[in-house]
């Protein structure tokens, strides 16, 4: 149950109009004025609000509502500019936008927490960079090297145009991804601004009024209990040497391997049952150790990747079915959208195993929020390496699932039905059932 | 009837005769290939004179050094004291760490064993960084403690690599072989052992080559004179943690180096002495002590194993992961039982290695020079008590080896 202060609503159709969608950026243009003169005089108020929050203990309403507007605002903005809903928002962010914040009244806060806020919101900071939540940003570093941060967010919105203009719909994997970062960006401005002292949660299915159940080649069942032993917590990276020296042999196999399944799957339209096997167990071990390392599951997993090993973070893979033969010959191309998103998810999953790992040796847990985002981020990581290694022809899904959580196991893996034609599909066509929420 | 029970019994008796004869060779093959690693070319009757440490140094250095050995025996004791505290604390609860596993057999007893590691570091962080600042107060290391901690911390992924192999190993054969795995295993452990003196030159960090080119030129000459012409040289940049001289000769055949410390070579040490040096570690070289150690080493293994095969065998042996902890408390023992057995063999080729710089260099006075020097920079006690000298050096004291240097002028 999400009884976060900040809460996301989504309305939106996955409908999309070919030109608002080409001319995006350009349309924005008045919008960025506006954002720029109200975020100008938000920043005082934000500090204002900060002073009279340590004071009074609580958020004045007047500020509180015009900060929560400006919150409202600029989620909506961004959701356009993201392609994760299609009107052309408000200047005023009125009630009903399809991608919508509800701000929950201002309430008592802890002095203490209002004292610390920045501080305390680093971690959240990181996540948000790495999601790619409200703004992004970009930072030099000390080679001069201009890094930009607009992670997961920023690559669903690239992604999401050029479907969108192809298509006239967004894919629903990419908006919910897209709700999600957006949601959890608001949360962490919300905390900025005094809005409240919730913590931003980044547990991705309490982020979604409603998510999906996918039924897919590859799935990851999560079954983790949110215990961790502090002492392997402590020993984590050490612990998890054999495993690298192991998985870089394996590798060395799997290469190979996936070449010769790619060659047998573009004659026979199918990967051979071995090969499969193999490269099947060699995804579930992946999967397991990077498990393991950055702290989204427990036990320490064993070296065989045998299916049912690792039931905290199990891989589920289909028996090999028919794939289409186009898609496997331009597989190698048609990968490279899922292997930018698998860093852009690999990045979030180190910054959840850094910020877990302090979390896990103090509490003896790790916080769902991270645990199911970090889930969500493995499956992305199974389901890459599954269409890259030919395991399946079905394309990686964006989106937060309800398998990534344990409360809510996938459907059983099923085998997909071959499609006829070549067609550039970064997401499968959404289950109409599925679609837009409300 | 009766003939058959004085079959059966005759067969039982002939079978422990058998076993006994086997054992009994087994320790004559060990007691042979200990006497042939014995071997040293320092003259059998060589008799050490007395060497009074206070005509080397200073009654002021004398108590100063014997302060910080002092210290860092006990601290050292004190730390293997607690290490077997808390292995044998792990050998009776390691166990329950097997529901953090999801590895079957094999793997969750390398992760008994990574843990049972893990816990032994964690025991000894406190007198490894007691050493650390009693090292940075003599002026010996400038290793900070937060280094000191990650280098440990960041080491412990080889041991982990080190006991994993090590396990998965003796867990398979044990897993074919309940009682017989060490029979099995030490082949392979002493395979392991050569490869890795083999390859240990690559393991070193830090190193370049040898540029200083006197000390270059000495090489070439001292390693001609030893009988192992050709052999490299290079220079471990160790400066920025420590002030310490050393040398060290590792590998065999092609990969055998002659390793020098950069902190040998800052010019607190002349030519002379560093040609000691030199002369010393090529000794251990021509004379294959990198070879002779592996030697010991199995000599070692094979008995050690061997007991560990028995001890865990309550524990259903080492084909079951909870016998890990176990295994691990009588290894350390083992090791810990016979280390002064190790130092006496250790001193035995220093003592041969000096004995060699000496005829390689004919430079007596050098050597002298350098023994007193070599002490001064690392703060070592020339003379310390028996007690600390046979628990803990794996080296002549420096009394014994100004002693060797005057024998050997003596002798000429």
């Amino acid at each position: 149950m999400n009884d976060h202060p900040i809460r996301l609503s989504v309305s939106d159709d996955l409908r999309r109009t070919r030109i608002t969608v080409g001319l995006r950026l350009l349309l924005a243009i008045p919008h960025y004025i506006w954002l720029a003169l109200w975020s100008f005089v938000a920043f005082f108020a934000a500090v204002l609000n900060w002073l009279l929050t340590l004071l009074l203990g609580r958020s004045p309403g007047w500020l509180h509502h015009f900060l929560a507007a400006y919150v409202k605002y600029v989620t909506q903005l961004f959701a356009y500019l993201r392609i994760a809903a299609d009107p052309y928002p408000s200047f005023d962010a009125p009630d009903g936008y399809p991608i919508d914040l509800s701000i929950a009244p201002a309430a008592r806060q802890n002095r203490l927490t209002v004292l610390f806020r920045l501080p305390l919101a680093l971690p959240a900071i990181l996540i948000s960079a790495a999601l790619g939540g409200l703004g992004g940003g970009s930072f030099s570093g000390s080679s001069g090297t201009r890094i930009s941060s607009n992670g997961i967010g920023g690559l669903t919105a690239v992604a999401g145009w050029f479907v969108a203009v192809a298509q006239r719909r967004m894919p629903r994997g990419l908006r919910d991804m897209s709700a999600y970062s957006l949601l959890y960006g608001a949360q962490l401005w919300a905390y900025l601004l005094m809005l409240t002292d919730r913590y931003p949660n980044s547990d991705p299915l309490a982020a979604l009024p409603e998510v999906p159940n996918r039924e897919s080649a590859v799935q990851v069942r999560c079954e983790d209990d949110l215990h961790r032993s502090r002492l392997t917590v402590l020993f984590r990276l050490p612990l998890s040497f054999p495993h690298f020296l192991w998985l870089a042999l394996w590798s060395i196999v799997a290469i190979p391997a996936s070449i010769a399944n790619w060659l047998i799957t573009l004659v026979r339209g199918r990967s051979p049952a071995s090969l499969h096997r193999f490269l099947s167990a060699y995804v579930r071990y992946t999967i397991s150790v990077y498990a393991f390392l950055e702290l989204f599951a427990n036990p320490f997993p064993g070296f065989a990747g045998s299916p049912g090993a690792y039931p905290a973070l199990e891989t589920h893979i289909a028996p090999p079915a028919a794939q289409n033969r186009w898609k496997t010959l331009f597989r190698a191309i048609l990968a490279i959208p899922a292997l930018l998103f698998a860093s852009a998810f690999g990045s979030l999953a180190w910054i959840l195993a850094v910020l877990g790992w302090f979390s896990a040796l103090v509490r003896g847990r790790t916080p769902r929020g991270m645990r199911t985002a970090g889930a969500l981020a493995l499956r992305y990581a199974a389901q890459m390496l599954g269409y890259l290694l030919l395991l399946t022809d079905a394309y990686p899904y964006t989106g937060p699932l309800l398998g990534d959580g344990p409360e809510h196991p996938p459907a059983p893996p099923v085998e997909p039905e071959p499609e006829p034609a070549l067609v550039f599909a970064p997401e499968q066509t959404p289950d109409p059932s599925l679609a837009a929420n409300g | 009837m009766d003939l058959a029970v004085s079959r059966s019994e005759r067969s039982g008796a002939g079978r422990r005769a058998a076993w006994a004869l086997l054992g009994v060779l087994a320790c004559l093959a060990w007691v042979l290939a200990a006497h042939a690693l014995w071997r040293s070319s320092v003259p059998s009757g060589l008799k050490l004179p007395h060497v009074d440490p206070r005509s080397l140094f200073s009654a002021s250095y004398l108590s100063s050094s014997r302060s910080y050995f002092l210290l860092l025996a006990i601290n050292s004791l004190a730390g293997k004291l607690v290490l077997i505290a808390v292995l044998v604390l792990y050998a009776r609860r390691g166990q329950v760490l097997m529901r953090e596993s999801a590895a079957g057999r094999i793997g969750t007893g390398m992760l008994l064993g990574m843990l049972g590691f893990a816990i032994v570091w964690l025991a000894e962080l406190p007198f490894q960084l007691i050493a650390v600042w009693w090292e940075r107060r003599h002026g010996v290391s400038h290793q900070g403690y937060v280094a000191s901690v990650l280098d440990g911390f960041v080491s412990l992924g080889g041991e982990f690599l080190y006991i994993s192999f090590a396990l998965l190993v003796a867990m398979a054969f044990a897993g074919l072989t309940r009682r017989w795995w060490w029979a099995l295993a030490a082949p392979v452990f002493a395979g392991l052992a050569l490869l890795s003196t083999f390859l240990s030159v690559y393991l070193i960090a830090n190193t370049k080559p040898l540029r200083n080119p006197a000390t270059a030129a000495d090489v070439r000459t001292l390693a001609r004179t030893e009988g192992i012409p050709g052999t490299k040289a290079e220079v471990q940049d160790v400066h920025r943690f420590t002030t310490a001289p050393n040398a060290e000769s590792v590998g065999f055949g092609p990969t055998k180096r002659l390793i020098l410390w950069d902190t040998l070579l800052d010019g607190r040490f002349n030519r002379r002495e560093v040609r000691v040096v030199v002369g010393h570690e090529l000794g251990h070289l021509a004379h294959h002590h990198t070879l002779k150690r592996v030697g010991w080493l199995i000599l070692f293994l094979i008995p050690a194993a061997a007991i560990v095969a028995l001890a865990t065998a309550r524990r259903g042996g080492l084909a079951r992961p909870e016998a890990v902890p176990l295994a691990l408390l009588v290894f350390v023992l083992l090791q810990l039982l016979s280390a002064p057995l190790m130092n006496i063999v250790s001193r035995r080729e220093e003592a041969e290695a000096d004995w060699s710089a000496l005829r390689a260099t004919h430079d007596p006075q050098a050597a002298r020079q350098l023994f007193v020097d070599l002490a001064r920079t690392s703060h070592d006690d020339p003379n310390p008590p028996t007690w600390a000298y046979v628990l803990f050096e794996d080296h002549p004291t420096i009394v014994q080896r100004v002693a060797m240097v005057d024998a050997w002028q003596a002798r000429r």
